[in-house]
């Protein structure tokens, strides 16, 4: 009996080939999705674990910089912290180091340069590919990096690594890369080991407030409660050392480097959960249609004595079939992939990334997938109890219609064929909810795809607009005895200038009853602001208002309003609450304030930036060059010899500004007078020719930063898109066959009026629109939500949603799954009327 | 002289039956003359039905011409052929077809909609069409499985009949009811022929040949007799009956 129930299901799968390829497609991709997780994310997880033992390095460390530094500070983690070994190392902090790429261009990175015996304490210093030891001997300025420069950015030993700063340019050559633990990624630093001459000579170069050496202090053991110990510091050092102290543990680095990944396998698994709930609600709905169209022979078959168990079965059979196909081939598939996927996981994580392809996970994945499919299957299929013989062969009850006569046709003014799909809509309300919730799930996806897509297909500056600030601008110090205003109004006449305002940048305060202290980010004016939405409430105006991240309003339960206390040097001021904006800057830990707010907290402040819009179409580069050209360069170029005259006086010149510069640079000296005598010549000047002290921009890290994600987002986002409306598409198609199946009587009927197959095809695609357009609309609400809430989690920050964007793709969805149900429903074309006459 | 509303010229259907070309018309040459109640008749397999489906545009000849009025439907494509279907022809099924999920007046307004636009008139017209046929209001609603054989059968003819068409098609329009309610769906049939209608019927049942005007005998796929009538109810009923045995002995019925 059994045999004759499996030749049923296998007569059922051949008939209906279209939309058994459609569950096997969708089985496919959804055990392959589903494994592709399974397989790899305890990898992403050990891959980090396995590549961080093989570099021996310590689990914690702590940068102070080495002014500020106390022996003491080690002794307190000695002495209070339970830990047992504190080893001392050097390092030089550089935020934002130019080096020449690979491919010609200028790439941004926050270095931390270490000597081969500092990274010894620190780590293993396991070294992998390199050149021959006596070729390294032969090298004068030899550089290490860390692994991820080889796979990520494809550098190989042997090649240029050229260091720009400042004006000039300090050639290095790759000896070779090794295995780091702490500092190597893109969100924090990389650490590179030099020699000790050079980096001799870069501890006395890169002194600024953006670059600077540290005293490293390297342990192992249990996590410390950095702000706890950081007190302790202060209170030793009697002085906040919080704005020049660094603290990174396992703990941390994992999370920056797994935290992107993680993102993506999240994503993954979303898609797989829309595959699944479209499969598991098709299969309910064929099965439901199926029943219906073979309501005569489940009659005969329960006439001839099968049980309706018996009968139930051929329809679990049929799908466990199709889904089992579909699944084992994802399966294999995902197996298959795995070498990809490593290479994949590799590149995104910096390290290197081995390991099988996992057969457990996609087992599991293959299990998890055939029993929903075996459970709704067979859920539905015992509907087939409801029909006795008697009633089955008289086609079922339900095929009797008894009920409300819903858009009666003698009182409906529309098109015909908008009627008839009206009335088929309603008289079948029930069949609409699973598509509902398919779109819906689809749809959101969609939406979700193509806000993201459209985000990250702005390069940086999607991700950028999540900062918080203005970011493509030139950050001018200025010495302290210029005169801001004037030299704000000089930047003006030049034609590269769009815009120049004065305030404050790099200014750390503490926020009262809080363990994060604060970036603040300040503006005379927020209407000069360009990238500071709030995301509640409004900008601050007065200067006592202060406008707060969101993960700040988060985390210390802060709201538009509320007062918070904000302390510097030990004067402490009340703000009000004016905003919150999503930002991803310093992790969402800064404060707004007007430059006047925050004047009142440090009485002694002057605005010491100038913050430079490029005019439309200028760089910051060209910015950069002719604001040198205008002001003869800055007292760091002058500081580091980046500036040089051709002729004797101009030489002379040139030596004794490098001479003032270094004091006003570095020694805090604020007015140089200087006189030569060579002969009867005498050649003076001051230190009044520099009125800029340093100049930098964020453009080029957060391009660096954000490009190769806004990369990678964008691309999963595009296949991701695509793979979601093949899905919708496989789903709609199965939906519309299978009506057109069941309703062929009914659509002969109507060709033998003169209806034709136009009309019924565009009554068959009508008649889904009402479902699909509920569906897109509460897609697009559900795609906005999750939009805001993964930028919102993930980041603390909104990603600007651009309206146009969510209006297009709702019409191109609504175009797309009305094309793909009309195509479908061609179906109708092979109905042949004079076949139906001569059943 | 009465005009042809429907000619063909060497109309020819084929089948493929496993591999085999089946020929079901043969060179048909046939006028169909605006006005009359045309029944074809012929044994089981001479080609009845395919003929009907050729001539109403359900089907596509295999080769010859089908020329309706100054048209020739021939080369029509299936939606061309649904166009003119709607704009010309009436069509009563055997098994009646209509529509499972509506109700009476909209299984005959879904015939009507497709050509004309809804209108108080239209509506009008259709209830005025079944009560004329004997489906009085309470059924209106029904749905066809609440109907009997005969009634959804009348309501199958108002429906055939509501668009006016030039001509109405009927395939064994009486073949599943019984004899009461056939003669009242033939009484239907009569009064529309003479109301004006060109009829062509398909029936191998007697006393619905005798309705007709003209009776066509197929055999293997060619008609070989041609009866000619009074319109039913102007001549002796005994002697029509007569006359049209003795021409279907003849022709071997």
């Amino acid at each position: 009996m059994n045999n004759k129930i499996l030749r049923l299901s296998l007569f059922n799968l051949k008939k209906n080939r279209r939309e058994v390829l459609g569950i096997i497609f969708m089985t496919l991709v959804t055990v392959l999705m589903l494994s592709v997780v399974l397989i790899n994310q305890k990898k992403i997880d050990t891959a980090f674990d396995e590549s961080y033992e093989r570099s021996g390095c310590v689990r914690q460390t702590v940068l102070f910089k080495v002014d500020k530094y106390r022996n003491a500070f080690a002794d307190i983690l000695l002495k209070d912290y339970g830990i047992e070994k504190v080893s001392e190392g050097r390092l030089i902090y550089s935020n934002m180091v130019d080096v020449l790429g690979k491919d010609g261009d200028t790439v941004a990175y926050n270095l931390m340069f270490a000597t081969e015996k500092s990274e010894r304490k620190m780590e293993a210093f396991h070294k992998l590919e390199q050149l021959p030891e006596e070729e390294i001997a032969g090298v004068e300025h030899p550089i290490w990096l860390p692994e991820g420069f080889r796979i990520t950015k494809g550098y190989v030993a042997g090649d240029d690594f050229l260091i720009l700063k400042n004006g000039k340019e300090y050639p290095f050559t790759i000896v070779g890369f090794f295995e780091a633990g702490l500092m190597t990624n893109d969100g924090y630093f990389y650490k590179v080991i030099l020699s000790d001459e050079d980096y001799a000579l870069f501890a006395m170069l890169f002194d600024s407030s953006k670059d600077y050496e540290c005293v490293g202090l390297f342990f192992d053991g249990e996590e410390i409660d950095f702000d706890r110990y950081l007190e302790d510091c202060n209170e030793v050092a009697s002085e906040n050392l919080s704005f020049t102290t660094y603290f990174n543990c396992y703990r941390w680095e994992k999370m920056n480097e797994t935290n992107f990944l993680e993102i993506f396998m999240m994503m993954i698994i979303g898609i797989s959960a829309v595959t699944l709930i479209a499969s598991l609600f098709m299969i309910r709905h064929k099965i439901s249609g199926d029943i219906e169209d073979q309501m005569q022979q489940i009659g005969v078959l329960e006439a001839l004595g099968y049980r309706s168990a018996e009968i139930s079965l051929s329809y679990l059979y049929e799908y466990v079939i199709a889904g089992g196909l579909g699944s084992v081939l994802g399966a294999v598939i995902a197996c298959l992939i795995t070498p990809f996927v490593n290479t994949g996981i590799s590149v995104m994580l910096g390290r290197s990334v081995a390991g099988g392809s996992g057969m457990g996970g996609a087992v599991i994945a293959v299990a998890a997938v055939l029993f929903l499919v075996a459970v709704f299957a067979l859920l539905k299929a015992r509907r087939v109890k409801k029909y006795p013989p008697v009633v089955a062969l008289r086609k079922g009850i339900r095929t009797h219609h008894f009920g409300k006569n819903i858009l009666p046709l003698d009182k409906m003014h529309w098109n015909i064929n908008l009627g008839l799909a009206m009335k088929g809509f309603f008289g079948n309300l029930k069949a609409s909810a699973g598509i509902l919730i398919c779109i819906i799930t689809a749809g959101t996806a969609i939406m979700f795809g193509a806000l993201t897509y459209d985000f990250s297909s702005n390069g940086p500056y999607g991700f950028a607009a999540m900062m918080g600030t203005d970011w493509e601008v030139l950050m001018v110090y200025t010495l302290s005895d210029t005169d801001i205003d004037a030299f704000r109004q000089e930047l003006l006449t030049l034609p590269e200038v769009r815009k120049a305002i004065k305030g404050f940048h790099g200014e750390h305060v503490s926020v009262k009853g809080s363990s994060d202290s604060a970036e603040v980010i300040s503006f005379g004016d927020y209407a000069d602001s360009e990238n500071v939405h709030p995301y509640e409430g409004r900008l601050p105006q007065y200067d006592n208002e202060v406008m707060i991240g969101l993960r700040r309003s988060r985390e210390e339960n802060i709201k538009v309003g509320d007062s918070i206390v904000l302390e510097y040097n030990g004067l402490e001021k009340k703000y009000i609450v004016s905003g919150i904006v999503g930002t991803i800057q310093n992790g969402g830990t800064v404060v707004y304030l007007t430059n006047d707010g925050y004047k009142r907290l440090n009485i002694f402040a002057a605005e010491n930036v100038v913050q430079i819009y490029p005019a439309e179409g200028v760089s910051i580069s060209k910015l950069q060059a002719a604001i040198d050209a205008h002001f003869g360069g800055t007292a760091k170029q002058a500081a580091e010899g980046g500036l040089s005259g051709q002729s004797r006086d101009e030489r002379i010149r040139a030596a004794a500004e490098e001479k003032i510069a270094a004091m006003l640079n570095q020694y805090g000296v604020t007015d140089v007078d200087y006189a030569v005598q060579i002969g009867d010549e005498l050649i003076t000047g001051n230190s009044r020719n520099f009125v800029i002290k340093e100049c930098f921009s964020y453009e080029g890290i957060i391009k660096t930063q954000m490009v190769p994600i806004a990369e990678t987002t964008k691309n999963f986002c595009f296949y991701a898109l695509i793979l979601v409306s093949g899905i919708v598409a496989v789903l709609i198609t199965i939906i519309t066959s299978n009506d057109v199946r069941r309703q062929r009587h009914a659509l002969g009927i109507m060709k033998g009026l003169g209806y034709s197959s136009k009309d019924l095809m565009m009554q068959l695609a009508l008649k889904y629109m009402p479902v699909i357009l509920a569906g897109t609309a509460i897609a697009t609400v559900c795609g906005l939500w999750i939009n805001d809430l993964f930028w919102g989690l993930l980041f603390a920050a909104f990603s600007k949603v651009n309206v146009s964007t969510v209006v297009i793709t709702d019409i191109l969805m609504l175009i797309f799954c009305f094309a793909v149900a009309y195509l479908s429903a061609g179906r109708i074309r092979k109905i042949s009327v004079t076949e139906l006459m001569t059943e | 002289m009465a005009s042809s509303i429907l000619k063909t010229e060497k109309l020819c259907k084929s089948f493929s039956n496993g591999g085999a070309l089946q020929h079901v018309i043969k060179n048909l040459d046939l006028e169909i003359i605006e006005g009359d109640f045309t029944v074809i008749m012929g044994a089981s397999g001479s080609g009845k039905s395919t003929l009907l489906y050729a001539l109403s545009g359900m089907d596509k000849p295999s080769m010859g011409k089908i020329r309706f009025g100054e048209k020739e439907i021939q080369d029509y494509s299936n939606d061309e052929l649904a166009v003119f279907r709607r704009g010309n022809c009436g069509f009563v099924f055997q098994s009646v077809y209509l529509l499972d999920n509506q109700t009476v007046l909209d299984n005959v307004l879904t015939g009507a909609l497709i050509v004309q636009k809804n209108s108080p008139e239209l509506v009008k017209k259709a209830k005025d069409l079944l009560t004329k046929v004997g489906i009085a209001e309470g059924l209106w609603k029904k749905y066809p499985n609440q109907l009997s054989g005969g009634e959804a059968q009348r309501v199958g003819i108002v429906r055939a009949i509501i668009n006016d068409p030039k001509i109405l098609f009927a395939d064994e329009p009486t073949g599943q009811l019984n004899s009461a309610s056939g003669k009242d769906v033939l009484d239907i049939f009569t009064e529309v022929h003479k109301n004006g209608q060109s009829i062509v019927l398909v029936t191998h049942d007697l006393k619905t040949a005798l309705r007709g005007t003209r009776v066509l005998y197929l055999r293997d796929g060619g008609v070989v007799g041609d009866h000619r009538m009074p319109v039913f109810g102007e001549d002796d009923e005994k002697d029509r009956r007569a006359s049209l045995t003795a021409f279907l002995e003849e022709m071997g019925w």
